[in-house]
């Protein structure tokens, strides 16, 4: 019986059209993003010769560079797909459903939208595949061929991202316990040690002293491994001080904010800090890369006189890899923000109809969550390019006076990533329009 | 004799096949508080939107007279209609949809600050009418840390602190139990009507009706009854 009720609840009603669309969305969104990223990077595997491995080695930290904001792209969708069931799930509990089979629909659900929407971000891979081919590498166009993927991987893809899905149905459930009235209790805001700072100044310390002690190095090789030390150091002490910055930015903006939609942004971002992080912890990886790599880049442009084309042509494309990763990182923040923002609507509707009632216009409540994203985005995506630069000090000054160029390309494609971003978010801009219209 | 705060005349709204109001005509006098009863479906919901500037009804008239002269409702845009509700009117709804994010003083305060005034001002604004319901030391807290019935003290002071000439409440205890319901109840007359302000208040709890001073009842879309509520007979 409790199975029958249960596909009674899971079928989509009308209104509810919105919101198991979204899901699908999103998960289509990441297969394409995933495939495409796949695909690229493929395409350097079809080399043969010495500097291919050199090539296949930035295609790999190209590609985990990618993986923070792709799992945060997953994530936003699987917790959409998980919020939109909530209710109804506490209502199977209300009806006497055991926590296993709540548990089993809940897996099931998850598990069918993001299939639909693996299958649909395959067709969309297929589209994507002909611009992908005419990227340039090694002074020619990767390819159709190159960049196609094969049945295996084809197949592999959306099979692992219905498993993404199922993962975290399960770990959404035992993480939020869904009680039968479905009331979920609202902790204080969370409080962020100052400790954090602490360890991430003595962590970049630690980096600047490594690239500082570089030119006394013996080989290539140490002076690779220090370089990859400092990198992945100075990435794991963003996670750690991110979100503290973040609050302690919005503590600030709380205390000053002089309009309705400041005081709203600051509050909602201090609410919970992580959560603001992880929507755009991909970018701080990117910027941090950017400025880390595209300094080096220039350097060496700048001095050194390429002994052949083959080092021409790879620095060259060096300096194209890190636009399209951060072009790519920034387009799956966007995708990211977009689904989150579109998940957060549908969470609070009602108190966003209420507000339209007492007479909140739709732009302060618009402002206000433009803002909530955009001031978190703007805090990482700068601070982590100041963090490299700071590690990279002697080589981002030098930078600046040889190839100041090369930094003006850097910032503008940043600058452009937070207008990607701010677009994501302006795409929900009438979801909000519908949920705050009281005419009914 | 009153006169009138509200008038509406010949009320009509429907939504697809269904007909929720069908030629509703009712008068509010200035400083009554007025419940509009009826079972689920009986339009009075629907009415309280038509009366407040909420819902445009499809045929009929509602006129709002305050110090300043008279508007029809009906003819404003939903720019203008958004304004009126923003300065003139109150609203307490049964789940109080409060920010959750924001204080208590903070959700007060909002009200004032989206008419224009300095947050200073506006919290201070706020944290007095917070200290008149019973709230005094609970002004920085957030939403999630009040009980129910603090929450609804809350909205009520949102409702009011823009000095709004007529509060509507929707099912403002719906959500409370029977003693706390009593107290927020009391909370909201002494807060518009004690003050010389005007509540319209939907609820199907004749125990809060009564409490009015007066009561109509709805069905089908109409108004079928009228009857003065204790607070008249008080009087």
């Amino acid at each position: 019986m409790i199975a029958g009720v249960g596909w009674l609840l899971a079928r989509p009603g009308t209104t509810g059209a919105t919101a198991t669309a979204l899901p699908v969305v999103a998960f289509a969104i990441m297969t394409a993003l995933l495939l495409t990223v796949i695909g690229g990077a493929q395409s350097f595997w079809t080399w043969t010769d010495d500097i291919a491995v050199t090539y296949q080695a930035l295609a790999v930290i190209a590609l985990v560079l990618l993986v923070a904001p792709l799992a945060s792209l997953g994530g936003a969708a699987a917790r959409l797909s998980a919020r939109r069931r909530d209710d109804r799930l506490a209502t199977l509990r209300l009806l006497g459903a055991t926590p296993e089979a709540v548990s089993a629909l809940a897996v099931i659900e998850s598990v069918v939208l993001a299939t639909l929407g693996a299958l649909v971000g395959v067709v969309a891979y297929f589209a994507l595949v002909p611009p992908l081919a005419l990227i340039p590498f090694r002074g020619e166009a990767l390819g159709v061929e190159g960049v196609l993927l094969g049945w295996p991987a084809l197949i592999a893809v959306p099979v692992g991202v219905s498993l993404l899905a199922a993962v975290s149905a399960v770990v959404g459930l035992r993480l939020v316990v869904i009680s039968p009235l479905g009331v979920r209790t609202r902790q204080d805001a969370p409080k962020l040690h100052w400790l954090r700072l602490l360890v991430g100044v003595v962590v970049v310390v630690l980096a600047v002293g490594i690239v500082a002690v570089l030119r006394v190095a013996a080989s290539a090789v140490l002076i690779l491994a220090m370089l990859g030390l400092a990198f992945g150091a100075a990435l794991a002490v963003q996670n750690l001080v991110g979100p503290w910055v973040i609050r302690l930015v919005a503590r600030a903006q709380v205390r000053t904010a002089r309009t309705p939609a400041k005081l709203l942004a600051a509050r909602t971002v201090l609410e919970s800090p992580k959560a603001a992080w992880r929507q755009v912890s991909g970018v701080a990886m990117t910027s941090f890369m950017a400025v880390f790599a595209g300094s080096g880049v220039a350097v060496l442009n700048a001095f050194g006189e390429a002994p052949d084309l083959e080092s021409r042509l790879l620095l060259d494309d060096i300096r194209t890899g890190i636009l399209i990763t951060v072009i790519g990182s920034f387009l799956m923040v966007a995708c990211s923000v977009g689904v989150n923002q579109a998940a957060a609507i549908l969470d609070r509707r009602d108190l966003y109809e209420s507000l339209a009632k007492l007479g909140m216009p739709t732009s302060t409540m618009d402002a206000a969550r433009r803002r909530s994203v955009m001031s978190p985005l703007r805090i990482t995506a700068f601070g982590a390019a100041l963090t490299a630069a700071v590690v990279m000090l002697p080589l981002t000054g030098v930078t600046l006076i040889v190839a100041p160029l090369s930094l003006a390309v850097i910032a503008a494609v940043l600058a452009g990533g937070i207008g990607v971003v701010w677009l994501g978010l302006a795409a929900t801009r009438p979801l909000l329009g519908r949920a705050g219209r009281v005419e009914a | 004799m009153s006169s009138f705060v509200i008038e509406a005349s010949g009320l009509s709204k429907s939504f697809g096949p269904t007909r929720a109001l069908a030629g509703v005509d009712l008068s509010v006098r200035t400083g009554e508080s007025l419940a509009i009863m009826g079972a689920s479906g009986s339009g009075k919901t629907t009415l309280l939107h038509c009366l407040a500037g909420i819902t445009r009804p499809d045929a009929g008239t509602v006129g709002f007279r305050s110090g300043t002269g008279q508007v029809e409702i009906t003819g404003l845009s939903e720019r203008e209609c958004s304004r009126l509700r923003r300065e003139a009117f109150g609203f307490v709804f049964q789940q109080g949809l409060l920010i959750p994010e924001l204080t208590a003083v903070e959700n007060v305060a909002l009200a004032l600050m989206l008419n224009g005034m300095p947050r200073g001002r506006a919290e201070q604004h706020g944290r007095g009418w917070l200290a008149a319901l019973g709230l005094a030391g609970m002004e920085d807290r957030r939403i999630g840390q009040l009980s129910g019935g603090q929450a609804q003290r809350v909205a009520i002071a949102r409702a009011q602190v823009t000095g709004a000439s007529v509060v509507f409440a929707d099912e403002p205890t719906g959500a409370l139990d029977s003693t706390t319901s009593s107290e927020v109840m009391q909370a909201l007359l002494d807060s518009t009507t004690g003050q010389g302000r005007t509540l319209v208040l939907v609820t199907h709890d004749a125990s809060v009706a009564t409490r009015c001073s007066r009561i109509v009842d709805m069905r089908d879309g109409r108004i079928v009854g009228e009857r003065v509520g204790a607070a008249e007979v008080a009087a």
